[in-house]
């Protein structure tokens, strides 16, 4: 990379070539390392201050210095790149760096086994090269295998326009620089066409690029490499026909490769977190059992049935190893695209050293191609694996013909969900101009475009978008990487772009949208059909300002949720903390949390001592918070009538009066207004007399037993 | 619009995710769905057909004991009922209803139950049946009756109520007015609380009329057309299968997503599963002592000072190029998101340009949600009309839910299908065919393969011609599930040994070597060569390996004894590499047992020092 002196001159406005050029060495060497690539990497700074490299003798290639020699690229070069890397203020002989850069290769790849040895050049070509020794590098290049790849701060064919067209075309096309080349651009241009051309005499140019352009190629991350694995089998028909065949995951959903670690979060050491199973019966009390005397056991249906791993494999399917038999030949209409079950495509050629099977397969693609017919076979990977049945598709392509094997469902997998009729139906079918708006709609929105010449270009390539998680989980990686410590950067606009309507769609769209619009009313639906779940009743999810609150207490208690860990129930140790967390956390339902804490409420108050009373306290508290906020007065209410009742049978007089202190009595409609209590009534409440059978408020249910109202709930 | 662009999940489309379990996180959606059998036991019921033809009573018990067994499979949770009426005998809670024997309560099917209705089966069940209940007067209207009892004394809370009627009887109560308008009274109670009433009427000699009676009974069909009543009676066992395996699963959005057209133009859309790799359930863990089962608990410690960890004590890390690159749990998370859930119009791409290699994973189903919307499913018609005439898919955008990374899927219109007895065949909606990324297509090395001479394609032709079938997406039954669930029934039921499974994935040999006769040999004398065995893999593979005349892998490093000596003396040979220390003890008839490289120099000093 050119580091000197010009590197650093750009128009106003613009990045200068150095910024351009760090980054696309960044962007480079990012992927590498992401893709956990084992390619080697060295990198040779040139208009450095320093002079270090081997060959630097007597004047000679100065200004040029090693910065790294080959090895696998990691981190700390990013790193180094990213805070070290600075413009210098010298200049130097671009072919030099390039002689230093064959040195280094030729010096360092001694003894190691490689497939390719490539040079990328990076530089302006504002320092005069001296072109003497050109057919001596040039044929070196050529002696040695190495390919030569110029980044340039300007489009290789920036120098042509501009001589050609003019003043004129110049002034409309500016070279990316703001400015014309100059005459030892120009002059450097020349040379490495001389190069590349000797190199290559057709496609040489091809490997000049601009910094802007290998940015935007650079910036996606390399598809993760995978090796594909052969899958040799008999495809067989009936027992005596067999054919040698080679089966190769062709489409597979790929995933990360790595999973995440848990580390510990102040030392981030692995090793320093140890994950624990227990195992526990489903009593009140938890109570653990170690794992020696728990044995296995399966569902069925309401049974369940102890069953040992022994006895599982002894009795379960044995399967006669690897198989790719047909079981018959079948119309390939008769097979639903949309039965395609599994994750995975194969490809099933014939082995590459066998013509006969090769031969013998071909006949069967090209019967089953003419038919338009496909072969049903029985699929299984190896013995231990689950047989499957599918369809052998044939694939007739210019450079190869292969079989394409797609899972296909079982009878279990399936499900005969019957829905109404659309069409049929006259409230929803759509009238004639409804139609043509929508046919309108279609036309306008078509992703595959036909030119004048009548070839069709697809604009929406989705096999050609990589996947965006794995963009996005990498630059987020790269990012923590070396700028530990800061917050994630946001997504880049370039990928969003790549996943969004294309341009040129959703301009020609506009009009027809707004027909659609227009012929379509819809209409929300006001009077929304209530589901009859818990949350409904409890009213507590749907209601939009309950969920607003939701959504603050979010944001709020986010910070309070982490360190409160995973509380899944009510606890006995501070159940009325666990009560709230459950509630914003929303990890059973509204009336489960509400029973857990009458429970503990319950259990407290048995024992009956001021200490204990408290904690109720608390807990009565936390209810009755919680029902105002989720509109649950009614629960809230019913609880406490009951727990009145107990009071003079289990002798709770004292914690009843602590219960006045506090003012905790029954939620009146003033706080909220599903209640039916009023405000008065609620005052009452706590007074206890005689008087109390005629307290307004009916108890909805006789029976004062906790357990009774828990049942309505 | 927010109300409904409100996303929540209703069962989780991860195949890892147990199904039936209710899960703790959505708590909407929980309750049991239920089914209650509701059979005719009259005389009539009992008449075989011709040609030995089983009876309707036979067909109707072999068609609720694979319900029985479907669900016990795939929805363990729901609660089933076996009810008959027109008995004899009572059987029901304080017998206040006569003539109504209920044969299995409420509840989660097991294999008692399946045993249960095995004995009811054929000739001898027929006996077994007019032995213990036989068959008497009718009255829907009390069993409906009693069959509503059983909704309302369930404790558990139900979520889908479903009554199925079998009978072969359009007139039950042969004109008495009275009791008919009981039973109509009786089947409005029903409906009133949410129990859908389906009518399984079987053959019946001069015809079943729904008019007469029925049609007061059964729930309007859902779309409110008027298909539901005209179907034909079953007649087949497949028929009827078929019928009730339609109706007994209630279809469950998987979760609802605004479909937006572009340019604030949203309608609301249900994903449904249709098809879905059933895997066999995970085990349970239990208590050898009580065989009850125990619950799992998974607890994070501190290595050095043994404290509990929570969650917020713990980060994520991965290691790319030497280095830890640590998150916090939230941000691994907000990673993966990238828009809200939805499903975006990307735009429309003729039908050609869906490659059936374009398969990552099994298709889901979209189908209008017109509750929330009005006008939804004409929007949605009119899409699903248009596109299918003009036989072009439409490219979406698909964010299943929250923190999870969009996949782009091709909309294929599908239009309405009936079969020949007017029960559909195939719903009318989009099916979305997950298309893969460039990441998910891999780089085969393809080779040229020689490509066979018309002849040989021809004789392939007619042996692709003798082995054709009509292949049903239903025909298969998954063996390794089917001798599990055996397996489960033996033990649960005490039998000697499970009965056996027909596994229908194994080709049958006899039958197809038969078809093809001389066909096969044929076929093999004209792609292969005399002396060709396609079955000796490792022969043929060595064959090339050999004829390129032995290319050795590398050439052999001699070293010479002075040289070995040499380095014995200086106690260097572990400069060596294995290979030439291997060929060193070849070449003085070392023997060495093991291969490590210390073993080698040790046996190499031995001999030399000598």
């Amino acid at each position: 990379m050119d580091v000197g002196f010009s590197m650093t001159n750009s128009g106003p406005g613009l990045e200068p070539p150095f910024e351009q050029a760090k980054k696309v060495i960044q962007k480079f060497i990012q992927r590498q390392v992401f893709a956990e690539s084992k390619d080697e990497l060295g990198l040779v700074l040139f208009g450095t201050d320093r002079t270090k490299n081997p060959l630097a003798e007597d004047g000679q290639y100065q200004n040029i210095s090693i910065y790294r020699h080959l090895m696998i690229p990691d981190f700390e070069l990013l790193e180094e790149i990213e805070h070290q890397l600075q413009p210098d203020n010298q200049h130097a002989d671009w072919l030099d760096a390039l002689v230093v850069c064959m040195d280094l290769l030729q010096k360092e790849t001694m003894g190691k086994k490689y497939e390719r040895l490539n040079i990328a050049l990076l530089t302006d070509l504002s320092t005069p090269a001296c072109a003497d020794q050109l057919d001596i590098i040039i044929g070196n290049l050529k002696k040695a295998g190495i390919t030569l790849q110029f980044f340039l701060p300007f489009p290789v064919d920036a120098d042509a326009e501009a001589d050609g067209a003019g003043d004129g075309a110049s002034q409309r096309h500016p070279p990316p620089g703001g400015k014309g080349l100059s005459r030892e651009q120009k002059q450097g241009l020349d040379m490495v066409r001389q190069i590349l051309t000797s190199l290559d005499d057709e496609d040489g140019l091809e490997e000049v690029h601009s910094f802007s352009d290998a940015m935007e190629k650079l910036s996606i991350f390399k598809p993760i490499e995978r090796r594909p694995m052969a899958w040799p089998c008999q495809l067989t028909i009936g027992s005596s026909i067999s054919i040698r065949i080679v089966g190769y995951k062709a489409v597979c959903e790929e995933k990360v490769k790595k999973s995440w670690a848990v580390v510990e979060a102040e030392s981030h050491h692995k090793d320093d977190v140890k994950r624990e199973t227990v195992f526990c019966l489903n009593d009140d009390n938890e109570t653990e059992v170690e794992k020696e005397k728990t044995i296995q056991g399966f569902r069925y249906g309401s049974d369940i049935v102890p069953f040992s791993k022994v006895d599982q494999d002894q009795m379960k399917y044995k399967s006669d190893g690897k198989c790719f038999a047909v079981l018959g030949f079948t119309k390939q209409e008769t097979i639903c695209r949309h039965h395609f079950m599994g994750s995975q495509v194969i490809k099933v050629f014939a082995p590459k050293d066998d013509e006969h099977a090769g031969v013998a397969l071909s006949s069967l693609i090209r019967a089953l191609d003419s038919l338009k017919m496909a072969a049903i076979v029985r699929y299984a990977y190896d013995r231990r694996s689950n047989p499957q049945v599918g369809a052998a598709f044939p694939c007739i392509k210019k450079r190869y013909e292969c079989l394409l094997y797609v899972q296909l469902p079982y009878m279990e997998d399936l499900r005969q969900f019957t829905f109404p009729s659309l069409e049929n139906n006259k409230k929803f079918a759509p009238s004639e101009t409804q139609l043509s708006a929508a046919d309108a709609l279609i036309s306008s929105m078509m992703l595959v475009r036909e030119d004048e010449d009548g070839e069709k270009e697809d604009i929406f390539k989705v096999n050609s978008i990589p996947n965006p998680q794995f963009q996005r989980l990498f630059q987020c990686l790269h990012h923590r990487g070396v700028n530990p410590g800061t917050a994630l950067p946001p997504i880049d606009p370039w990928l969003r772009r790549m996943l969004d309507r294309p341009q040129a769609v959703s301009a020609c769209c506009q009009g027809p949208l707004q027909e659609m619009k227009r012929r379509f009313p819809l209409k929300e639906v006001l009077h929304k059909k209530e589901q009859k779940t818990s949350a409904h009743v409890f009213g507590n999810s749907d209601d939009p300002d309950a969920k607003k609150l939701k959504i603050d207490e979010q944001d709020k208690f986010s910070l309070g949720e982490i360190s409160e860990g995973n509380v899944t129930s009510v606890g006995s140790v501070n159940p009325a903390k666990d009560f709230h967390t459950l509630i914003q956390q929303k990890t059973i339902p509204f009336d489960q949390a509400c029973e857990q804490l009458t429970r503990r409420i319950e259990q407290l108050l048995g024992n009956r001592s001021t200490e204990y009373y408290m904690k109720t306290i608390t807990c009565v508290q936390a209810f009755r918070e919680q029902a105002i906020k989720t509109s649950n007065a009614e629960l809230f209410n019913n609880y406490m009538q009951s727990l009145k009742k107990g009071v003079p049978d289990r002798n709770l007089q004292e914690f009843w009066d602590l219960l006045v202190q506090d003012a905790l009595t029954l939620i009146s409609k003033d706080e909220e207004e599903g209640s039916s209590v009023s405000k008065q009534e609620a005052c009452q409440f706590l007074l206890f007399e005689e008087k109390m059978e005629e307290v307004a408020t009916p108890p909805p249910e006789d029976g004062g037993d906790v357990d009774d109202l828990l049942d309505m709930m | 619009m927010a109300d409904w662009n409100a996303y929540y999940q209703k069962e989780d489309d991860e195949v890892e995710q147990e199904e039936g379990e209710e899960s703790a996180g959505d708590y909407k959606n929980s309750g049991r769905d239920s089914l209650v059998f509701l059979v005719d036991a009259s005389k009539e019921m009992f008449i075989k057909g011709e040609d030995g033809e089983p009876s309707n009573f036979d067909m109707t018990i072999q068609c609720v004991r694979s319900v029985y067994t479907s669900k016990i499979i795939s929805s363990d949770k729901d609660l089933v009922a076996l009810v008959f009426y027109g008995t004899e005998q009572s059987k029901n809670p304080r017998n206040s209803f006569k003539h109504v024997y209920i044969y299995h309560d409420l509840d989660c099917p097991g294999a008692r139950r399946v045993q249960d209705l095995d004995g009811l089966r054929e000739e001898k069940g027929a006996r077994l049946a007019a032995e213990i209940m036989g068959s008497g007067e009718t009255s829907l209207g009390d069993a409906l009756w009693c069959c509503s009892n059983l909704f309302s004394d369930m404790k558990l809370r139900l979520s889908h109520k479903r009554l199925m009627i079998f009978t072969c009887r359009d007139d039950p109560h042969g004109g008495d007015g009275a009791r008919d308008r009981q039973a109509r009274t009786k089947a409005a109670d029903l409906k009133e609380t949410g129990v859908v009433i389906d009518l399984m009427h079987l053959t019946k000699p001069g015809g079943f009329d729904v008019s007469l009676f029925f049609c007061d009974i059964v729930s309007p069909p859902e779309d409110e057309s008027e298909l539901g009543l005209q179907l034909e009676p079953c007649g087949k066992l497949e028929d009827l299968k078929k019928r009730v395996r339609a109706k007994e699963m209630k279809k469950r959005a998987q979760s609802r997503l605004t479909f937006s057209l572009g340019d604030g133009m949203n309608i609301a859309v249900g994903v449904y599963v249709l098809a879905r790799t059933a895997t066999k359930p995970p085990a349970v863990r239990l208590y050898s002592e009580t065989n009850e089962p125990v619950r799992t608990k998974t607890r994070l410690f501190h290595t050095q000072h043994g404290s509990l960890l929570l969650p917020s004590d713990t980060k994520r890390a991965q290691v790319y190029g030497n280095k830890q690159i640590v998150m916090e749990k939230g941000e691994v998370d907000e990673i993966k998101k990238f828009s809200d859930p939805g499903l975006v119009l990307i735009g429309f791409k003729p039908m050609s340009c869906l490659k059936l290699h374009h398969h990552i994973r099994p298709a889901l189903f979209i189908f209008p949600e017109e509750e929330q919307v009005t006008g939804n499913s004409c929007v949605f018609t009119a899409l699903l009309q248009k596109c299918s005439e003009r036989d072009v898919f439409a490219l979406c955008k698909l964010t299943p839910r929250i923190n999870t990374p969009p996949r782009f899927v091709a909309l294929v219109p599908q239009r309405e299908v009936l079969d020949s007895s007017q029960v559909q065949a195939a719903p009318p909606g989009f099916h979305a065919i997950f298309l893969p990324y460039a990441d998910d297509i891999r780089t085969l090395d393809v080779h040229e393969c020689p490509t066979a001479n018309d002849e040989q394609v021809d004789k392939m032709k007619q042996i692709v011609h003798k082995l054709r079938f009509r292949y049903r997406s239903d025909a298969f039954e998954n063996p390794v599930l089917q001798q599990h669930y055996r397996n489960l029934e033996a033990l649960a039921l005490d039998l000697l040994a499970p009965e056996a499974i027909e596994d229908f994935t194994m080709p049958k040999l006899n039958m197809m070597d038969d078809r093809l006769g001389s066909l096969a040999q044929e076929f093999k004398d004209l792609v292969y060569p005399a002396n060709y065995n396609p079955d000796s893999k490792t022969a043929a593979k060595r064959k090339p390996a050999e004829a390129g005349g032995a290319v050795p892998k590398k050439p052999k490093v001699e070293i010479s004894e002075d040289e070995l000596r040499a380095h014995v003396a200086k106690g260097t040979l572990g400069k060596l590499t294995v290979p030439v220390l291997k060929d060193a003890c070849k070449q003085f008839g070392v023997q060495t047992t093991g291969t490590k490289k210390q073993e080698l120099i040790d046996a190499l000093t031995a001999q030399l020092d000598k």
